[in-house]
């Protein structure tokens, strides 16, 4: 069934160049001209970053959606050995370790706990990584590696409750089906503090936009954190465990870390004094229409559109700028879908001549939290979010 | 009437046939990864980096970075090793330090 599809493929050059050579300075700073597309089981033709295992990034204009399909949404794995086929008579969820009794879930019965459903951003931490100066190591992705989804499952709370913590309990883990190649690959595992995992929003989930989750996305069951990062959503979830001390592994001690200061960032290139996991994601808007490097017509109103989201604290509001940022308007919020959904915000304006024009737009959430002009320098390349500058004409 | 007779039962039990081949996996869900190959670029230490790498990752992970300079092809190559355990000998890591360096080294 495996195919050497080297010459089948097709390498498409898209955007990037282009988009620079027409906008100038106001293009995004893309570091490569061509992309490669591929379909994956399951999947639209996406952005292919790495094969083995799968990196996957989401074209743009998918994101005009309120909603992203499954078919849409990026992929990322860790570590080679993915799940590629799952029996749903074997799949059990364990859950045990400093609880009174321990549980072996079966999908039946994991559906048997309420049922809780709510729109989320899934966001990777490194989305975004690829715009970084200096350039970071690491999966290169632009905007693509995030959506919004409409997550059904059972409350994390109500199978922590089943199995019974224990007093004491300080962190729970989570590990899924992947695994590495060599055993000294450090296997996915991730934890939440306690009383994160008990929070009522945060849920085992079966379903993605009403269907049973992707394979690629974690089949049968993932975790699902909403506001905070993707790291914390184990795909193919199959083992939570109680630790009576604070949890140790590689994924949370040494990866996926961030400066423990304000900003979460150090002066570019350098190493920060101290660092703490990377935890709740921060406030982003994108433009997606019109697209970068557009040409368009004098007297025609333009119509701008995008999306805007934060981490689990609302929208408050949206200001666009169409001079590069020298006077800024507010855009009209569209249909609020919930704290952790992404909400599209429109703004239309008439050009009076013609020339170039850098269009921006700035996000500020519930409790103040915006987006910076400069970017936000740290290490590994997490929580992109600088104000995205986009260049059109006018003619 | 008995050859419609005939084909009925005939139809039926490869009908229960196909079910019966087909309940075994009722509850199973499988996709097949598609096996995408990757060129590296021609030089001294590909072949190394070609055999060593793919042990952990596929390849284009490697013209997916946007070019770093030998210091931090080195850094990547020795986390590979010392973090992950990847089985790279010092002489290897050192050609294939070099190859990612010149063949894949910073865009200025």
């Amino acid at each position: 069934m495996t195919k050497n599809l080297t010459r089948r493929d097709f390498i498409r050059a898209v955007g990037g160049i282009t988009a620079m050579a027409v906008s100038g300075d106001l293009g995004p700073d893309v570091f490569a001209a061509q992309k490669r597309m591929f379909q994956f089981p399951e999947k639209d033709e996406l952005i292919l970053l790495t094969s083995r295992p799968p990196n996957l990034e989401t074209p743009l204009h998918h994101f005009k959606k309120r909603v992203t399909p499954n078919k849409s949404l990026f992929v990322r794995w860790h570590i080679a050995n993915i799940p590629t086929s799952i029996d749903l008579k074997e799949w059990r969820l364990k859950v045990g370790g400093h609880t009174e009794k321990e549980l072996l879930l079966s999908m039946d019965e994991l559906k048997k706990f309420e049922r809780v459903t709510y729109t989320a951003v899934i966001q990777c931490a490194g989305n975004g990584r690829s715009f970084f100066e200096p350039k970071i190591p690491g999966a290169q992705w632009e905007h693509g590696s995030m959506g919004n989804v409409t997550w059904t499952g059972a409350r994390l709370r109500d199978i922590l409750n089943r199995a019974g913590m224990k007093s004491g309990a300080i962190d729970v883990s989570f590990n899924g089906l992947d695994t590495g190649t060599l055993p000294t690959v450090h296997d996915f595992i991730r934890s939440l503090p306690a009383d994160k995992a008990m929070e009522e929003d945060v849920m085992v989930a079966y379903e993605m936009n009403g269907e049973p989750l992707l394979l690629l996305n974690g089949y049968p069951a993932r975790l699902v954190v909403p506001g905070w990062y993707a790291p914390y959503w184990i795909k193919a979830l199959n083992e939570i465990s109680v630790w009576p001390k604070r949890f140790e592994g590689f994924w949370m001690d040494i990866a996926y870390r961030i400066p423990d200061n304000p900003c979460a960032c150090v002066p570019p290139g350098s190493t920060p004094q101290k660092t703490i996991p990377i935890r709740r994601m921060n406030t982003r808007s994108l433009i997606l229409e019109p697209e970068d490097g557009a040409r368009l017509s004098l007297k025609k109103p333009v119509r701008m559109m995008g999306i805007a989201f934060s981490g689990g604290f609302k929208i408050k509001d949206v200001i666009v700028s169409v001079d590069g940022g020298k006077n800024w308007r507010e855009a009209k919020l569209g249909r609020d879908e919930g704290r952790y959904s992404w909400i599209q915000w429109f703004h239309t304006w008439v050009p009076s001549k013609p020339g170039r024009y850098g269009l921006m737009a700035r996000a500020m959430n519930g409790i103040g939290e915006s987006q910076p002009f400069e970017s936000l320098w740290n290490p590994a390349g997490y929580m992109w979010n600088k104000i995205e500058k986009i260049g059109i004409t006018v003619e | 009437m008995k050859i419609l007779l005939i084909f009925t039962v005939l139809f039926s039990s490869v009908l229960f046939a196909l079910s019966q081949d087909r309940t075994p996996n009722a509850t199973v869900r499988s996709i097949h990864l598609p096996d995408i190959r990757t060129d590296l670029k021609p030089g001294e230490g590909r072949e190394k980096a070609e055999s060593l790498c793919v042990i952990c990752h596929s390849l284009d992970y490697i013209p997916m970075q946007p070019g770093f300079s030998k210091a931090q092809w080195a850094a990547i190559v020795n986390k590979m090793i010392k973090v992950f355990g990847a089985p790279i000998n010092e002489a290897d890591a050192n050609l294939i330090i070099n190859y990612l360096a010149e063949k894949y080294g910073s865009k200025e």
